[in-house]
């Protein structure tokens, strides 16, 4: 079965998006969630729900930060309040949020998501058996690895075909600290469009920005696995997820329907050479002309990573 | 008068044998240990099982710990033989092993019960309700995330009866451990698979993008200091008394890349803090010369991390760093004679006669003398100690005993 999951920025956003050809929506409030385009009250996410659930469509609240004391204290009321507005699904990162649910009797669904930390299929099948009803795939898995993972899995794997890749989150306000040690004010916030680069490789572009769950530091190339997508219909990897983080408004939603277009002919069995390439070229006239596109880890061998 | 029995264990790392040994007679009540397999520290000396059963039997007359970490994050196939390790450690005697790996718990649980499991801070384990998760799983023992502050932890203990162990002392990962792939992605090493090539300590440029997405120097035109996101390392010897009252169990020190200079001085100044404290809490005070201790074997500025709120920008190095003096470990004292006041050394750094020493030993125990006479094996008289490992005697000012240590200002 194919799934489109695509992050959403705004109510009306998440309206165009469905109607796309997204399947799910991926939504949710920066206390709970991490990286996410827009933080949404309850009020927010209620309407949204209204919306994708009137037309078949199903969304999924990003509940998979760290937490701290304070944090774990309000997530029951949060969870509470979101089996209420009906969501679907919620990710999970936390270990404590699986054992308040179960302690609460929290029906919802949760798919696991500790971002870096979900490498293996035995890693995944532990989540499952407390309950998992999917995994979110590290970005750092090579194809080679991913076939063999799908074949020990039987709940969905969600894998990132279009996005940027986190690659480091800390607590401490690294930018913060940076601008007031050289006497410096800046906003820090995603909207800042601020990215580190290496002193020895000025190629390189490093977006970073802090919210309430710390620093976030992402790679240079954001993921478009559009050529690869018939390699992850072999090995029956087909929940997509898209994120607009860094790409926002209209573009996002056409990219969205270009991969809408994608899942269509594989259900069709038609997906062609041509129509990649033509889907391909779309998408990069789309995509921010300040970020790069590639495939990430998963063109590389198992033993290129030490 | 008030004293605290319970004490909380003094957990050193120990890359060699040679470390752990030295930890354990220098006040550890507990080391941790790399495995050949499934450890974070690729490069750290790691044990083979025979080097682990010599570790034991050491641990074991000593009344010590000996802890293994097996804390990667495993990829298809790298948890291949786990069952077997873990058996075999659990076999010789090993008290636990430290993972973070969900796939490795439950190989430990299952195929080798009754090995203590402890989960290392690679999970970021940062709330109550995470620790008490763990507990059903039946483990014994939670390693907090460095983000974790001493209110949350005080909270933590309160709700909770699992096992407490923070890190007191050592170098710091800026982010939340295991969730920074900046080796994997800027130099093809996994730093959750002991290849971590240490980005977050490389100089990088801010940028923004102006209206033309041209990237600007945030700072303008050539800015005076470079982004950074290295940490200063972390030191509690000031918050003893907090930490035993917060009712953790096990007091962490990093580096099991570290010398056993830096093993012996560490061990030795927190074993005698801690027994200070708890020997008469209500009139405890601090010793200087623990901190003085400390900062002769610093490679960077100390600070609390997160103990005490979100560390700014003092806890980074920007700037001009402060010069640490170093300190040279120049020989180990092998033998002692009371009656002559003659000492047996083993030299590890050159030295000779005139130079100012210091001696150091098991017990917070120090003495600081001029080097005034020494022969070599066959007692003829000598100026210096040139070669690496070689055996001489030297007359000492104050008595000395079989492992202490001498060290010289560089």
């Amino acid at each position: 079965m194919f799934e489109l999951v695509a992050t959403a920025e705004s109510v009306k956003q998440a309206e165009q998006l469905v109607d796309a050809g997204i399947d799910k929506l991926y939504i949710g409030e920066d206390d709970f969630g991490l990286r996410l385009p827009a933080s949404f009250t309850t009020e927010e996410i209620a309407e949204i729900t209204e919306i994708a659930h009137n037309k078949g469509k199903k969304v999924c609240v990003a509940v998979n930060a760290i937490m701290h004391n304070d944090r774990i204290k309000t997530v029951i009321p949060y969870l509470k309040e979101l089996e209420k507005i009906t969501v679907d699904e919620i990710t999970v990162g936390d270990p404590g949020v699986i054992h308040l649910m179960k302690k609460n009797d929290i029906k919802l669904s949760y798919i696991y998501d500790a971002q870096t930390m979900v490498t293996s299929a035995n890693q995944i099948n532990f989540w499952v058996k407390r309950g998992a009803k999917g995994a979110v795939l590290a970005r750092e898995i090579p194809y080679e690895e991913l076939e063999k993972m799908a074949k020990q899995v039987t709940i969905p794997l969600e894998i990132l075909v279009y996005g940027a890749t986190c690659i480091h989150q800390s607590l401490r306000p690294l930018v913060e600290n940076y601008v007031n040690f050289t006497e410096q004010k800046t906003k820090t916030e995603k909207e800042r469009g601020l990215f580190l680069s290496e002193k020895k490789d000025p190629d390189t572009h490093y977006s970073v920005y802090e919210d309430q769950n710390g620093t976030h530091i992402f790679a240079t190339d954001d993921v478009n696995l559009l050529p690869y997508l018939e390699k992850l219909v072999e090995v029956g990897l087909t929940t997509w997820k898209l994120d607009g983080v860094f790409t926002r408004g209209d573009d996002f939603v056409k990219i969205a329907h270009i991969f809408a277009q994608a899942k269509q002919a594989f259900k069709e069995k038609c997906w062609s050479e041509e129509l990649m390439n033509e889907l391909q070229e779309k998408l990069l006239s789309l995509h921010p002309k300040e970020r790069t596109l590639d495939a990430g880890f998963f063109t590389m061998d198992s033993s290129d990573v030490k | 008068m008030r004293t605290i029995t319970k004490k909380p264990e003094v957990l050193a790392p120990a890359g060699t044998l040679g470390k752990l040994k030295t930890a354990i007679r220098y006040g550890a009540d507990a080391v941790y240990i790399g495995g050949n397999a499934f450890s974070l520290r690729r490069r750290a000396g790691n044990f083979t099982i025979d080097e682990m059963k010599e570790g034991i039997a050491f641990a074991k007359e000593h009344n010590a710990k000996i802890y293994v970490a097996a804390n990667m994050v495993t990829h298809e196939n790298d948890a291949k033989g786990a069952g077997e390790f873990f058996r075999s450690v659990r076999d010789i005697g090993i008290d636990a092993v430290i993972v973070s790996d969900p796939a490795l718990i439950e190989i430990c649980a299952t195929e080798a019960e009754g090995l203590p499991i402890h989960l290392s801070t690679q999970a970021s384990a940062t709330n109550y309700e995470t620790l008490n998760f763990w507990k059903e799983e039946g483990l014994e023992r939670v390693v907090l995330a460095r983000e974790v502050g001493m209110d949350e932890i005080k909270e933590i203990r309160r709700k909770t009866d699992v096992e407490l162990e923070v890190f007191i002392h050592g170098a710091m990962c800026i982010s939340y451990s295991g969730r920074c792939v900046l080796s994997n992605h800027m130099s093809m090493r996994d730093a959750n698979r002991g290849g971590c090539s240490q980005s977050c300590r490389w100089k990088y440029d801010l940028f923004e993008v102006d209206g033309e997405n041209d990237r600007q120097s945030l700072l303008g035109g050539e800015p005076t200091e470079d982004f950074s996101m290295s940490a200063v390392d972390m030191s509690m010897i000031h918050h003893i008394p907090d930490l035993v009252e917060a009712g953790v169990e096990s007091l962490k020190i990093e580096g099991r890349m570290k010398s056993i200079h830096y093993v012996s001085t560490v061990s030795n100044v927190y074993r005698e803090a801690i027994d200070t404290y708890c020997k008469d809490p209500d009139n405890y005070k601090f010793n200087p010369a623990w901190e003085e201790e400390l900062w002769k074997v610093a490679q960077r500025e100390l600070a609390t991390g997160f103990y005490y709120g979100t560390p700014d920008e003092n806890q980074q190095l920007f700037g001009k760093r402060r010069k640490i003096p170093v300190y040279r470990f120049i020989g180990q004292v092998l033998d002692y004679d009371e009656e002559t006041g003659i000492a047996t050394i083993e030299q590890r750094n050159n030295f000779g006669i005139g130079d100012e020493v210091e001696f150091y030993g098991p017990g917070f125990t120090h003495h600081y003398q001029k080097v005034e006479q020494m022969w070599d094996e066959k007692g003829e008289p000598i100026d210096r100690a040139p070669h690496p490992l070689m055996k001489f005697k030297m007359k000492v000012d104050a008595p000395v005993q079989p492992y202490d240590m001498m060290r010289k200002k560089k």
